[in-house]
């Protein structure tokens, strides 16, 4: 590969393409022009000469039979010769000359004149007069034995500039029209390269879709059999895709089903047992407490499986939520002594989504708080334009920067968090945090607070018409 | 009497551990395996509310929703292992109250039966009679009429009807529906006002496609009109 090749190919397709167009147009514009102009020139300069020449012959046989006279006035003869577009003519004896207006002896070539002398052939010349092109015809005539003159010859000069005008109007039609063509070539290459670009725009903008979530997203068929294969394979692969994420959700959200009825039977048979208590003995009740703790926590990690499948796939309830009211709602049941802090502007703002599905977002958040953080101390929602954002901030170790971005996958728990709560929590609630989050829109995040331990959790969604 | 509560459901651990839990809430429990069997008994038993598991053997959930809803409106409380929309929805539709999620602990399940039983009497039911448009409505005596001639609805479509006429004219949130109908806080499901509206439609509506008593206020609520 050459240097030139490799600048070629770093060249955008779509600047690669026009430039392509481009250059073949020139290129064929530049061909066109140089061969019309040429054979133009050559076929006018030829009807010129033949057109002249002739005329040159007539003249020169009326020059011929006039020196059979006794005394010729040539002057008059040649003041009188049909003149053809300022043709101009001249004899020459051996050491007279005459001449029509405006033409001098010295205005002939010399080398045209030696020919001339030397054959008894017409002879032609093409060279510039006063800058002017010019055609010179000569021929040795034969003057009649009476006649005193030797060495007669008769020239006529023809000016060619009307010639060159039509040729120099030619080549600036020919320059014009090249430029056109050279411009329809660009356009022609804007117009393939669009229409060249089109399915990878097309390709571009499914592949986001799908990226955003839409995993249905497939491109249209397409009747191009190139263009075809492409889309075919980029379909196939969207369905397989499809395909798997759905198996993979339709499996935990199976196994969670499953293990709901024996948590029931778990649940109610609990239920009865702490009913009576009393009749325990305090060991037995100490048991009881703790298959009820653990329990709990089985429902609450099969209630996340499930929610974490359901946010894969499943649809969203779509209803113009308050979110000033849900977080009050979600506080008051969460029953902890928990500050609200609802800045002016966010008071009453809407967001479309799941009413529970956003309870949950600030319960987890609520609960991670409790869990690792020495239980939340305040609740913020703010308004930044076009989003709604919901601050939870706690008392406790805070995250560290390395895990601000981990700590929402799914089974991943900080340092901090691992070390305070040992063998609670599966890592769950905050990637549904996220999940929730993000199927609405939004996103979450954390950080740490200005000048003081604790974290400070963040959940940004678009108000109800800025998605 | 004791109030008598049929739990239809095929898990005989689950079935047992509920009975145990609703039996000390002082209610008597009746028991059905299938749904098959559950309306074969139903007249002879005569429970006066109705827990139906939808994942059954044989007839389904749904279809037994339907059966019992040909001939009467004793409420019915759907329990379901999946409360994706689907289910809920085709639940309501088939002529369900209110559902519950496996695994309901028996405080909230009792908490909802009570809920339900509560609505049934007709104590709260003390206003006026009252007429809207082509329909009247007398709470004392649990029924309603339309053009004058008496239309069948379930207590709680009922109950739906009597709330909205309460403030006719007003928009009514779904919370404030779901609080009112049903007996709960700010996160109860507002599918169930949703599906009970769109049945109450069915039934009082000249053209239920196109409503004009009970009319949707978007991203509101409903409201009651002549």
């Amino acid at each position: 590969m050459t240097k030139r090749g490799l600048l070629w190919r770093r060249l955008p397709l779509r600047t690669r393409v026009i430039g392509a167009f481009t250059l073949g147009a020139a290129v064929a514009a530049l061909v066109l022009v140089v061969i019309t102009y040429g054979l133009s020139r050559q076929s006018m300069l030829q009807q010129r000469e033949e057109s002249s020449q002739r005329q040159f012959f007539a003249n020169a046989r009326q020059v011929q039979s006039s020196l059979r006279a006794e005394d010729p006035d040539l002057t008059q003869l040649l003041e009188s010769l049909p003149s053809l577009s300022g043709s101009r003519s001249i004899v020459r004896t051996g050491d007279e000359i005459w001449t029509s207006l405006s033409l001098t002896p010295s205005d002939l070539p010399v080398p045209l004149i030696t020919s001339v002398l030397e054959s008894s052939e017409a002879r032609t010349m093409r060279y510039r007069l006063d800058n002017e092109p010019v055609f010179a015809f000569g021929l040795q005539l034969q003057p009649s034995a009476a006649s005193t003159f030797n060495e007669v010859a008769y020239f006529e000069v023809v000016p060619l500039a009307e010639v060159e005008n039509t040729l120099e109007s030619l080549a600036l039609i020919l320059l014009v029209g090249g430029v056109l063509t050279v411009l329809v070539g660009v356009g022609i290459g804007l117009w393939a390269s669009g229409g060249l670009l089109r399915p990878l725009t097309d390709i571009s903008d499914a592949a986001r879709s799908i990226a955003r979530g839409r995993f249905d997203t497939r491109l249209e068929e397409v009747s191009d059999p190139d263009l075809d294969a492409l889309v075919g394979s980029f379909n196939e692969m969207a369905a397989a895709m499809e395909n798997r994420i759905t198996r993979d959700a339709r499996f935990s959200s199976d196994v969670s089903h499953e293990l709901r009825s024996p948590l029931m039977t778990l649940r109610a048979s609990i239920d009865v047992m702490q009913h009576r208590r009393e009749e325990l003995s305090d060991r037995t009740q100490q048991a009881l407490d703790l298959l009820n703790d653990e329990v709990i926590r089985f429902e609450n990690l099969v209630q996340d499986l499930l929610d974490l499948s359901r946010s894969d796939s499943g649809p969203m309830e779509n209803d113009l939520v308050n979110i000033e009211e849900l977080v009050k709602a979600t506080l008051t049941s969460a029953d902890g002594d928990i500050a609200l802090e609802v800045a002016a502007t966010a008071e009453g703002a809407l967001v479309m989504g799941d009413k529970r599905r956003l309870a949950q977002v600030l319960d987890n958040l609520l609960r991670n708080a409790e869990k690792y953080g020495d239980g939340a101390t305040q609740v913020t929602i703010i308004s930044t334009g076009s989003a709604i954002e919901i601050a939870v901030e706690d008392d406790g170790p805070g995250v560290a920067p390395s895990e601000r971005q981990l700590i929402f996958e799914r089974f991943t728990r900080g340092a901090a968090a691992r070390k305070r709560g040992a063998g609670d929590g599966a890592g769950l609630g905050l990637a549904l945090v996220d999940e929730h989050a993000r199927r609405h829109g939004g996103n979450a995040r954390v950080e740490g607070r200005e000048g003081r331990t604790g974290a400070r959790f963040i959940v940004s969604l678009p108000k109800a018409g800025h998605r | 009497m004791s109030i008598r509560i049929l739990t239809i459901e095929d898990d005989e651990r689950i079935r047992t551990a509920v009975r145990f839990a609703l039996e000390d809430e002082g209610w008597s429990v009746l028991e059905a395996e299938t749904g098959e069997q559950a309306l074969e008994g139903f007249n002879s038993m005569a429970p006066d509310l109705v827990l139906v598991d939808i994942g059954l053997p044989g007839i389904d959930g749904f279809e037994v929703c339907r059966e019992l809803r040909r001939g009467s409106d004793v409420p019915i409380i759907m329990v379901t292992a999946r409360d994706d929309t689907h289910d809920v929805v085709a639940g309501l539709e088939a002529g369900a109250d209110d559902y519950v999620t496996k695994p309901i602990a028996p405080k909230e399940l009792s908490a909802r039966i009570r809920a339900l039983l509560r609505r049934v009497k007709p104590e709260d039911a003390t206003a006026a009679p009252r007429t809207v448009g082509d329909l009247e409505i007398i709470p004392d005596e649990g029924v309603v009429r339309k053009n004058g001639e008496e239309i069948h609805l379930t207590k709680t479509e009922f109950h739906l009807l009597c709330e909205l006429s309460d403030q006719l004219g007003k928009v009514l949130s779904r919370e404030h529906l779901l609080e009112e109908v049903w007996g709960y806080d700010y996160f109860g499901d507002g599918r169930l006002v949703d599906v009970h509206v769109r049945r109450l439609r069915t039934k009082v509506e000249p053209d239920p496609a196109h409503p004009r008593h009970v009319v949707t206020v978007r991203g509101m609520g409903y409201k009651l009109q002549a």
